[in-house]
């Protein structure tokens, strides 16, 4: 496995590489799944089990010298990452991926951080909880990176952060993952992760509060049968009861389908129950099925998405191929967590533009080895790599804060100095011992033509007939 | 020469036993395997259902839905496992594995009831649910459904392979006392070709194994001889 390097002659980086997730047994799937939920006493025995890892080592395994641990060479500074690469999520990881690497290629261009070049270590996890707790795992253990970077999906990261917690005497820490659920933000596990974008909560409380605002209280959700789904569907449950409502439906579908499978009988589920709006907490292949199979079952009212849905992919799936590309648009309003990439009057949506389109970074050649049947079709620019970008930029400070030596044991006091920093996004970014979340603003986007647009007027757009 | 008609109830009653042992314990193996695999059954998926709701009363107490969620479904991966769900001390629905919803018959039931029960849902198939409840019920109930059908597959598998395996001791059996007996009549059937033999020309050529016999055939053998011996020179007298 190679981690990802800046062309020294400046052209497109050399791609990592994706090895297939480990084999992992039965038994071992469920010790780590067990470990990953109550952490240090199950932990502990995947501790043993690999030998150890405090102290810089254990048996068989040649101990690093703390200081350097993350610091492939003098020059490097080794970022973690484990997402989504293969599998119906991958254009979130790749996307994600793209839009840091747009970022660090400019950077190291220009001599990097304080003298060293900022180098991704990709693995994939396929969007799935086990292999990414062996990932992370890998990591912390294998690799000894300097820190976890861009995470994908709140199953795996829910299941990654005991890990953290267990080998917390290393002090890795979990930066910016791409999930707005509250594992992460919230005891015991908030210690060990620093949050950029907003949380589901916020999205789903935006949404519904647009929606109550219009007329629009029955609402339902549909939601991916995970963490990630629960926690969008307990926010979806709070913002409601602050409205004296209930959810008015549910209908769920398994992580991992496809948009060639049917909804419709998610889609007749809701019919049932009448709702005025459904909230979709969901991935974008399910979500677009979902979508694309309510206005064909007549289900015409907002089909609402949150953030980590992958906007563009779901709109490539619903435009494709269709004689009226907005057949099947005009009901969807999806929230996201930066502002639109066509605003280019905010100086770090300008640069991520021109960024984009320099390097136009490659997806990792491992990821077409891994799907060879499924070639990915890159986005010129997306709210994803917009945010992978966003994260690029905020890591790459916080790292130029810890001077010439950077250490782990620095990156913790790097975070909370960084205070209403302007990261060039039209929001001002603090962190704070109490506060592990960068950025707080929601965006409401509808499509129009081929691409989603800020939504300005909810009662045009979506008011009761 | 062969007996045949001797043998033949004794045959019969070798059989006969073997069948009726082996039948007598297949049944009862079956009954005992199927009620034990039944109460294991049942008894594994109490633990996992209080190993849920001890595990969940901090999860719910810090209203974490999400790693309350993931913790079940790591439990469902469990194979006999086909659903969770847990409910709060209202009834509400907090996390649950059903896809694509909750069916109707689970949302008419009485959330707060942690009795086993028998469950018959359209689709999906028949279950055992049995439940548990979460700091005695008043942060709510966890539900695990079973699959039955595995169950009986299961028994099935058990009972089956115990029939096999007293289906060969039978056969084995009854051709072992086929054999016993040919073996134990075998003398008789010497002592008789020997008797046949005497009662044509009065002498006994060629039944040499059977006089040279020191067991009672051998006895009887030899008696007849010299009865046989008597007799002739009782007939040269007159």
């Amino acid at each position: 496995m190679e981690h990802s390097k800046t062309d020294p002659a400046g052209g497109n980086p050399s791609p990592p590489t994706v090895p297939n997730p480990p084999a992992i047994t039965r038994r071992s799937l469920i010790g780590s799944g067990l470990a990953a939920l109550f952490g240090a006493p199950f932990a502990k025995s995947l501790s043993g089990a690999d030998g150890g890892l405090a102290g810089g080592g254990s048996a068989g395994r040649p101990a690093a010298p703390y200081v350097h641990r993350g610091l492939r060479q003098d020059d490097e500074i080794v970022l973690g990452v484990s997402a989504a690469f293969s599998g119906p999520s991958r254009g979130l990881g790749t996307e994600l991926y793209r839009g840091s690497m747009a970022y660090f290629n400019e950077l190291n261009e220009n001599g990097g951080v304080n003298g060293r070049r900022i180098v991704m270590k990709l693995l994939d996890d396929g969007y799935q909880p086990d292999p990414c707790v062996a990932n992370t795992i890998e990591l912390m253990q294998d690799e000894r990176v300097f820190l976890l970077f861009n995470y994908v999906g709140t199953p795996t990261v829910t299941r990654a952060l005991p890990v953290l917690k267990t080998f917390r005497d290393q002090q890795v820490f979990l930066f910016f993952p791409f999930t707005g659920a509250e594992p992460q933000r919230e005891p015991p596990y908030d210690e060990f992760a620093f949050n950029l974008r907003a949380s589901y909560r916020q999205e789903t409380a935006g949404l519904v509060d647009n929606f109550v605002n219009i007329g629009r209280r029955r609402v339902a959700v549909f939601y991916q049968n995970d963490a990630y789904g629960r926690s969008g569907w307990a926010g979806v449950r709070e913002a409601l009861a602050r409205h004296g409502e209930t959810i008015a439906g549910e209908a769920t579908y398994t992580r991992g389908t496809q948009f060639s499978a049917s909804m419709r009988e998610q889609v007749n589920i809701l019919l049932d129950r009448s709702p005025d709006a459904v909230i979709c907490i969901g991935a974008y292949q399910a979500c677009g099925a979902f979508a694309r199979d309510a206005v064909d079952l007549g289900l015409h009212i907002p089909v609402a998405n949150v953030s980590f849905v992958g906007s563009e992919n779901m709109l490539q799936l619903l435009q494709e191929g269709r004689p009226d590309p907005n057949s099947h648009t005009r009901w969807l309003v999806n929230s996201q967590v930066v502002p639109s990439y066509a605003d280019t009057s905010l100086p770090a949506v300008q640069e991520y533009g021109e960024l984009m389109e320099r390097y136009d970074p490659r997806p990792p050649d491992d990821v077409e080895r891994i799907t060879p049947n499924e070639p990915y079709e890159t986005f010129p620019q997306s709210f994803v790599s917009l945010e992978g970008f966003v994260n690029a930029k905020l890591i790459a400070e916080i790292i130029r804060r810890m001077g010439d030596d950077p250490q782990r044991s620095g990156i913790e006091e790097a975070v909370f100095n960084v205070r209403n920093y302007d990261l060039g996004v039209g929001e001002r970014v603090s962190f704070g011992p109490n506060r592990r979340q960068g950025l707080q603003r929601v965006y409401y986007t509808v499509v129009e033509g081929d691409r989603f647009v800020p939504l300005t007027d909810w009662e045009a757009s979506f008011g009761m007939p | 020469m062969r007996v045949h008609k001797l043998f033949r109830k004794t045959r019969f009653s070798f059989f006969a036993l073997f069948g009726v042992i082996v039948l007598s314990v297949s049944f009862l193996s079956i009954r005992t395997v199927s009620r034990e695999l039944e109460v294991e059954y049942v008894s594994n998926s109490r633990s996992i259902a209080k190993n849920i709701a001890d595990s969940s009363v901090d999860i719910l107490l810090n209203r974490n839905l999400a790693t309350l969620q993931s913790l079940i479904d790591q439990f469902v991966q469990i194979e006999s496992i086909r659903y969770i769900y847990i409910t709060s001390d209202t009834g509400e629905f907090l996390a649950h594995t059903f896809v694509p919803g909750i069916p109707d018959e689970i949302l008419a039931s009485d959330p707060s009831s942690t009795e086993t029960v028998d469950r018959s849902l359209p689709g999906m198939g028949e279950f055992i649910e049995v439940g548990s409840p979460i700091l005695s019920g008043v942060a709510g109930n966890v539900h695990v459904g079973m699959d039955e059908e595995l169950l009986r597959l299961k028994i099935q598998r058990a009972v089956g392979q115990q029939m096999y395996l007293f289906g060969i001791i039978l056969v084995i059996g009854t051709l072992l006392s086929f054999w016993f007996v040919s073996f134990s009549a075998r003398p008789l059937a010497d002592l008789m070709s020997l008797a046949v033999k005497l009662a044509g020309d009065g002498k006994a050529t060629g039944e040499e194994d059977v006089l040279g016999r020191d067991d009672e055939v051998g006895e009887l053998a030899r008696l007849f001889t010299h009865v046989a011996d008597g007799s002739a020179r009782g007939d040269e007298g007159r």
